[in-house]
């Protein structure tokens, strides 16, 4: 544990008498910077459009809006402050709660404008017409927001965008019995999740555990048999968003291979790296951590003419050979901090009894790795599934393509003008798209927060 | 190999040595293991491929070779049993050899090669010249054709002209390579005799990819006024400054959402999340589609309503650039949200208790003690999101595309590229003409930078001493 300065130490003056001059001549730069920036920003603004309804003075309403929640806020501190010092009966500082009730203003302002893509791509899904980016505005008699379009119209949405990208696809018996079993599972996980609540803190009893564990294995399986078997003659629909289910299956099955791949390569690995002591380990690690600090973009031609001297171009098994060399000197860094972190002692025990090192691997480490593997796996698995560049250059075909590539297909990234229809067609496949990713961030929240923090990397 | 002749030894030798000769070793298995590998896939394709019909695939070699190599790395470990230890690298060390090394080798080598779409050692489709069979080794030309202009020859009889042939039955198969002695009186001379079976229909120049030193990166350094010195100054301004802008917005709102009085936090937290849970692959392609459209965007809409002109997101060069870091700030800030509050979570309460205690202002407990116990977690986690940025071609490519054009500058280096971005669109793009080989030479100057960007990175996150241990 380092230890903090103390608080009067930071503000001991600098012994450098420029000191004072060089920060202040860099703000003072920085500040004749941001005007020069947002006049000249200013001046590249626009001429009024008619598409857009414009307020002259809207900005007033803003600011008085924003003035008004605040005195409202100061009043409704008062009320608090009254209200904790009766409760608790003692003196409560009018700023403090004054302070956390502006927080919760600023933070909702956050929140909404954060939000707010989010909430747009998802209106628009369901708008056949897709009347928000459309070059109009809405009836006179619509409430201002949704007259301008700035938030999307309550009436005429359905689920025909959705329908498109499931036009002609063909799923057996067997499939929706399997895609029932995964929604039961799902369910029912909800409900185990939900009576463990009931234990929190304490022990959560055996049984249950074995329930949470036999249903999440279910779930897994259903899903796993569903999509490995969801074949492209089943996709009979002949429009490119028509393939949208595929192109999802496509993901999930090279990024579940590549994840497994990462499993494979760095867990054995990594235990060499923490727990072998011999020559060249060191410069070993090194090896792999300087081969993969070149970017990988930058050796595309020559990815691509490996795969292609491989015969293997347009094939998933070149997507994910590609990709699994990429995974390693990040698996192996974070397992072997893993493998650190475990009792020495344990596999010491097993040696002495005649185990082999190999054996001292599989039986006893290896058991205790199960947070650590599906952590390495995960975040394979998201990483490869928003990849983009590389399944772009090695996949052709709709058949072949993964999410990120059937997205762009849409023409919305490319620059040119798009039908309306493809746009919702668009919004329904990222929303649909998005989900899994999403499902697993928050189902797995407190492994990306721990994990990612603590390997200091993005992704 | 003389050192697999010794006694069997249990620990390896002492020093460098050890490490040489198990690196020889390891190396040598695979070499011979994928070496066979390849051997046998050539004889099998010699008695199985039919012409237009099965092919042997190449990638049986991967598959022959990782057969071969488990025999071999048994008897290997018996004459050298310390080389066990080896063995838990080797999935690694193999895939990194063959997916990461190879290409990184190759990369290297085409930077100091003339490689493009068109001198790429197969044919060149722009050239063509429509044939028929003579003799083994003559051909005849169509009526009217001129074997000069077709070919580009830089002489009328094409002497040594490099030519390929497609194959007449089909046209997937690799075309038969030859070379040209003479053109004269519409009747081609070729240097090797054809089989008596191969009847050519027509012939395509080859032009071998040929080694032309540093001229590439002279060539590079020689218009760097108009597309390196830019896109390095806008990749280090973006690189810096999104770093510096995302940081800024996670420290305040994790210091916001720390204080443990406010009711709501947790769910605050987990709404906030919400951008980083979202693949940056689909949300930039949302942001670009609906929201940043100048004309009927729905940032502008908002705008609009308080009186605001519309904003050229993506049509003008510095919007361009500010919706880069605004895109970038939506998708960064939650990671640096969620590090804020993991490192506040780690600073120990009873230093803000001796603080108060002592008098101090919250405000002092902020800038003595908050500050700087988060200036230790931030600063790995601030440059590895440089370093991130850097090269974050996803970013700019499904954004902005580098562009908009701007006057003056190559096609492939528009306003908003960045270096790495600028190396695909000069590989990849129809601007660049897939230029392989300068293309390569701008992935040597990247990896350079990156590189030792992440050196530095590593040094001050404390990798190399980590991996001493």
């Amino acid at each position: 544990m380092t230890q903090a300065k103390l608080p009067g130490e930071v503000y001991i003056p600098s012994r450098n008498p420029l000191r004072p001059f060089l920060v202040w001549g860099g703000v003072a730069l920085l500040v004749v910077f941001l005007i020069w920036l947002v006049r000249e920003l200013g001046s590249r603004l626009k001429g009024p459009t008619f598409f857009i309804l414009r307020y002259e003075n809207g900005w007033m309403w803003l600011v008085g809006g924003l003035l008004l929640a605040v005195a409202v806020l100061c009043g409704t501190a008062y009320l608090g402050k009254r209200i904790g010092e009766r409760s608790r009966g003692r003196t409560v500082s009018y700023v403090a709660v004054l302070g956390d009730q502006l927080t919760h203003l600023v933070i909702w302002i956050i929140i909404i404008a954060s939000l707010y893509p989010i909430l747009f791509i998802v209106a628009t899904s369901f708008d056949p017409l897709n009347r928000v980016t459309q070059s109009s505005l809405g009836a006179a008699t619509d409430p201002l927001l949704i007259r301008t379009r700035v938030l999307p119209p309550i009436q005429g949405n359905d689920l025909s965008n959705y329908a498109a990208l499931f036009q002609g696809v063909v799923i057996y018996t067997w499939q929706w019995v399997l895609a029932g079993i995964a929604a039961l599972a799902l369910l029912w996980l909800g409900v185990v999740n939900f009576r463990t609540r009931a234990f929190a803190g304490g022990l959560i009893p055996g049984r249950i555990q074995l329930e949470r564990r036999y249903t999440s294995l279910t779930l897994v399986a259903a899903i796993i048999l569903f999509f490995v078997f969801l074949l492209p003659v089943q996709f009979t629909g002949g429009t490119t968003a028509s393939k949208f289910l595929l192109w999802i299956r496509n993901t999930f099955l090279i990024s579940g291979l590549t994840g497994i791949m990462a499993v494979i390569l760095t867990t054995t690995a990594g235990y060499a790296m923490a727990r072998l002591r011999f020559p060249g380990r060191f410069q070993t690690l090194m090896f792999f951590i300087f081969v993969q600090m070149f970017p990988n973009i930058v050796a595309l031609v020559a990815i691509f003419s490996i795969i292609k001297s491989l015969d293997l171009l347009n094939t998933f098994t070149g997507l994910i050979l590609a990709y699994s060399g990429g995974a390693i000197a990040f698996g192996t860094w974070i397992y072997k901090g893993y493998v650190e972190s475990l009792p020495a002692s344990l596999e010491e025990a097993a040696l002495v009894d005649g185990t082999t090192r190999w054996g001292a691997f599989t039986r006893i480490v290896l058991p205790l790795s199960g947070p650590m593997l599906v952590f390495i796996f995960l975040l394979q698995f998201i990483g490869t599934y928003a990849e983009f560049l590389l399944a772009n250059v090695l996949l052709s075909g709709a058949a072949n393509w993964n999410v990120g590539v059937g997205l762009r297909s849409f023409g919305v990234s490319g620059g040119g003008t798009t039908a309306a229809v493809v746009y919702g067609q668009f919004a329904a496949a990222a929303v649909l798209g998005a989900i899994p990713i999403v499902a697993l961030f928050y189902g797995f929240q407190q492994v990306f927060v721990s994990g990612t923090v603590a390997g200091g990397v993005k992704e | 190999m003389t050192v697999v002749r010794r006694a069997p030894r249990q620990a390896p030798p002492a020093g460098p040595t050890g490490v040489f000769i198990a690196i020889v070793t390891i190396l040598g298995l695979c070499a011979v293991a994928f070496g066979v590998g390849w051997g046998l896939t050539q004889v099998l394709a010699g008695i199985f491929d039919r012409p237009g019909g099965f092919q042997i695939p190449a990638y049986l070699i991967l598959i022959l070779g990782a057969i071969v190599l488990i025999p071999l790395m048994v008897i290997a470990v018996r004459l050298l049993p310390w080389l066990v230890n080896w063995y838990y690298l080797l999935p690694a060390i193999v895939f990194l050899l063959a997916f990461t090394v190879y290409p990184i080798v190759l990369t290297v080598g085409y930077a100091f090669t003339n490689y493009s779409g068109q001198n790429s050692g197969e044919s060149d489709t722009s050239t063509r010249l429509e044939v028929t069979k003579l003799s083994s080794t003559q051909l005849k030309l169509a009526a009217g054709a001129n074997a000069q202009t077709e070919l580009r020859c830089d002489v009328p009889t094409c002497a040594g002209v490099p030519i390929a042939m497609p194959d007449p039955q089909d046209a997937k198969k690799k075309p038969r390579a030859n070379s040209i002695v003479s053109v004269e009186g519409g009747v081609i001379t070729l240097k090797n005799a054809l089989p008596d079976f191969y009847k050519p229909i027509q012939v395509n120049r080859v032009n071998p990819i040929a080694f032309i030193g540093f001229a590439n990166f002279t060539d590079i350094f020689a218009k760097a006024g108009v597309q390196l010195w830019p896109v390095f100054v806008w990749t280090v301004i973006f690189a810096v400054s999104t770093t510096l802008i995302n940081v800024v917005a996670g420290l305040v709102l994790g210091i916001l959402l720390n204080n443990k009085r406010l009711k709501f936090r947790n769910v605050y937290r987990t709404l906030l999340f919400l951008p980083w849970a979202i693949p940056a692959v689909i949300s930039v392609q949302i942001w670009k589609a609906g929201l940043l459209s100048t004309n009927t965007g729905a940032l502008n809409r908002l705008f609009g309503l308080f009186g605001g002109m519309p904003v050229p997101w993506l049509d003008d060069e510095l919007w361009a650039k500010v919706a880069i870091l605004m895109v970038n700030l939506w998708l960064g800030f939650p990671y640096m949200m969620t590090a804020t509050l993991s490192a506040l979570s780690a600073i120990p309460e009873d230093l803000y208790e001796a603080a108060e205690v002592d008098g101090a202002t919250k405000w002092q407990q902020v800038t003595g003690i908050t500050l700087p116990m988060l200036q230790t977690a931030f600063v790995p986690i601030a440059l590895s999101t440089f370093a991130f940025n850097f090269n974050n071609f996803g970013l700019i490519f499904l954004l902005t595309e580098g562009g908009p054009k701007l006057e003056g500058r190559l096609a492939t280096a528009q306003s908003t590229d960045i270096l790495i971005s600028w190396g695909y669109n000069t590989a990849f793009t129809a601007a660049g003409n897939a230029a392989y080989g300068p293309a390569s030479a701008i992935a040597i100057i990247v990896a350079v930078l990156t590189i030792g960007i992440s050196i530095v990175n590593f040094r001050a996150a404390g990798v190399f001493k980590e991996a001493q241990k």
